[in-house]
């Protein structure tokens, strides 16, 4: 559906789906919950996606979600708008991958440019955000690099095994983005995905 | 209680007492002229339906956003609203209706329709505001020109009012042709208008 | 009942539900409901939102009223999230004429005691337009810090305003005795609003038993 250089974005189907219990139950859901650590079972997964595709059914969930997919075809995890408020123009960003195998080779990033572009040129948002936690430095250091501000920092905001840890949040107006091709070139990924 | 404060009209929110006067306006001549000629009589039992269904829109997502029309002397006389809004595209289809024939050609749809549009553009912060029409609707068509709207489609023949084919006309106006609500108040001298109705006092 | 100094908490029904139908459209509300979209409130949008309060897990709407039972507006706790103990905390004033009042601030003194005091909670969470002035003052008096700014967060009337986030945690809430204390309320010598009428009753019958 669009394209990277290291993943595309697909529509999260069932694919994606299959893997959602266990990316649950994995260390990727500890650090997108801010800490948290379920144990859920798959009955419980199941009734929660039921319960997601009954939202986007009703238009409860205006959210957008889309399936990272490396090149190879293996399903990576989510990358999508998790909370829309159109008359406002303002978007919230949600990602997750699955496989800690990935964590760091720019996948996430390529999927993050992919989904900012298609938030500003195709839903004409005015500003995208998202939040993390202060422990998560992996997160914080892309969005530094994507070119998002620290706005806020909500003290104590979350635990994570035992410790209080901020929350954090990260903006990113339209006026700021010089556009995906733009953003590649500065941070040299085409090098990097080439090499 | 008043959202948008005009100055023959406010549009306000929508009360118990407007299924009542639903009820009326469905059943007199105003509805030919409000829709494309689709008229014909309507029973309460209908229009409570009606009403039912409209709020239960909203929870499916219907994204539209409806006022009365009080008019200064307290009377409601008609209704007006974004039908639909298209957030994405920012794009938003405009209906009104006043529902009196004692409050046509007075100033009270211009007034209204300056308010709707000023909310459609600083609230909602739509590019496109759009409505529509049939032809012999003059009065629309002249009083939506005043207002900064224009003329984009003429369907011919596309509708059947008492008996005859008549074109659909829609009208379009982009954020940019937007002179400002002061300016057409001004220029439409609606001041004048009201007082001449109402006489001086509050807007 | 909850009885405060200068206000006290009490379900939102009865007049408050007579009054939530003018309070719910005054920009008050949506000066309070920062996330809000500006739309007219119809009769049964109020209803429906009282009644999706009632049945809220994670939140309550409350009224608040001075102790001649004047109805000032309600205070909200939503998203209660518990794992980490946190709530987001709403007040809304709509009586106008009670904006900036010690009762108005009271509202959300009494707030805070139920959500530390009763609720046990760890964090609140409060959030205020930039210009909204006497909200951001409220949240200083009442202890919150600043803790950042949205830019450019929320529509308003032509443009896009910055949402200012404020946090208070369990540790720095001295308690509800000692900060009403130390704020020293008065009561702001505000002449109750005369009852509002009663509404007429549904013809079918199917309408509520008074009072």
């Amino acid at each position: 559906m669009f394209e990277g250089l290291l993943v595309d974005l697909v529509p999260y189907g069932k694919d994606f789906l299959d893997r959602e219990n266990e990316w649950a139950n994995a260390e990727a859901s500890f650090w997108g919950s801010g800490g948290d650590r379920r144990v859920v079972s798959r009955a419980q997964t199941q009734a929660r996606l039921q319960r997601w595709a009954e939202a986007l059914e009703s238009g409860h969930d205006t959210g957008v979600a889309f399936g990272i997919r490396a090149k190879d075809g293996t399903p990576l995890g989510f990358m999508g708008l998790t909370w829309v408020l159109p008359y406002h123009r303002l978007a919230m960003l949600g990602a997750k991958i699955g496989d800690p195998a990935y964590w760091s080779g720019g996948y996430g990033t390529d999927a993050l440019l992919l989904v900012i572009d298609y938030a500003f040129d195709w839903l004409d948002m005015h500003k995208l955000w998202l939040t993390t936690t202060g422990f998560n430095r992996r997160v914080m250091r892309q969005m530094e690099k994507v070119g998002f501000t620290l706005e806020s920092r909500a003290r104590r905001e979350t635990l994570a095994d035992g410790q209080w840890h901020d929350g954090l949040f990260y903006g990113l107006l339209r006026t700021e983005w010089p556009g995906r091709d733009a953003k590649i070139e500065q941070l040299g990924l085409r090098v990097r995905a080439e090499g | 209680m008043t959202v948008l404060h005009g100055l023959l009209v406010d549009l306000v929110p929508s009360t118990a007492e407007f299924g009542e006067k639903m009820y009326q306006f469905w059943n007199n001549e105003s509805r030919m002229w409000a829709t494309m000629g689709d008229y014909g009589p309507i029973s309460r039992a209908q229009i409570e339906r009606i009403r039912e269904e409209r709020a239960q829109a909203v929870e499916r997502g219907y994204t539209g956003v409806h006022f009365m029309m009080r008019a200064r002397d307290g009377q409601i006389i008609g209704n007006i609203g974004l039908n639909w809004v298209d957030y994405y595209n920012r794009v938003a289809y405009l209906g009104s209706w006043i529902g009196e024939p004692d409050y046509w050609s007075g100033g009270h749809g211009t007034d209204a329709l300056l308010l709707l549009v000023e909310y459609g553009l600083s609230w909602l912060d739509l590019r496109r505001l759009a409505l529509s029409t049939m032809g012999p609707n003059v009065r629309a068509q002249r009083n939506v020109e005043k207002v900064g709207f224009r003329l984009e489609a003429r369907e011919r023949q596309a509708t059947l009012v008492n008996g005859a084919w008549v074109d659909a006309l829609t009208y379009g106006m982009l954020r940019e042709e937007w002179r400002g609500r002061d300016v057409l108040v001004e220029e439409l001298d609606l001041r004048a208008r009201a007082e001449q109705r109402y006489g001086t006092g509050d807007e | 009942m909850i009885e405060g100094k200068l206000v006290d908490l009490v379900p939102f029904e009865d007049d408050f539900a007579t009054y939530f139908e003018q309070w719910m459209n005054e920009e008050s509300w949506f000066r309070a409901r920062v996330w809000e979209r500006r739309e007219p409130h119809p009769e049964d949008a109020v209803k429906k939102f009282i009644e999706k309060m009632e049945k809220n897990e994670h939140g309550a709407l409350i009224g608040f009223q001075t102790k001649d039972g004047d109805p000032i507006g309600g205070v909200i706790w939503d998203h209660e999230w518990t794992r980490v103990r946190k709530v987001d905390a709403i007040l809304f004033v709509g009586d106008m004429r009670y904006e900036g009042t010690d009762e108005a601030l009271d509202g959300l003194l009494m707030l805070l005691r139920y959500v530390f005091e009763t609720r046990g909670v760890h964090r609140v969470d409060a959030a205020a337009l930039a210009f909204d002035e006497v909200r951001i003052e409220f949240y200083h008096r009442a202890g919150f810090s600043h803790e950042g700014t949205l830019r450019q967060h929320v529509r308003w009337d032509g443009d896009y305003v910055d949402l200012e986030l404020f946090g208070l945690l369990e540790d720095e809430w001295p308690g509800y005795e000692q900060i009403t204390a130390q704020l020293d309320l008065q009561p702001s010598g505000i002449e109750p609003k005369p009852k509002p009428e009663k509404k007429d009753e549904k013809k079918n019958g199917s309408g509520q038993q008074p009072g």
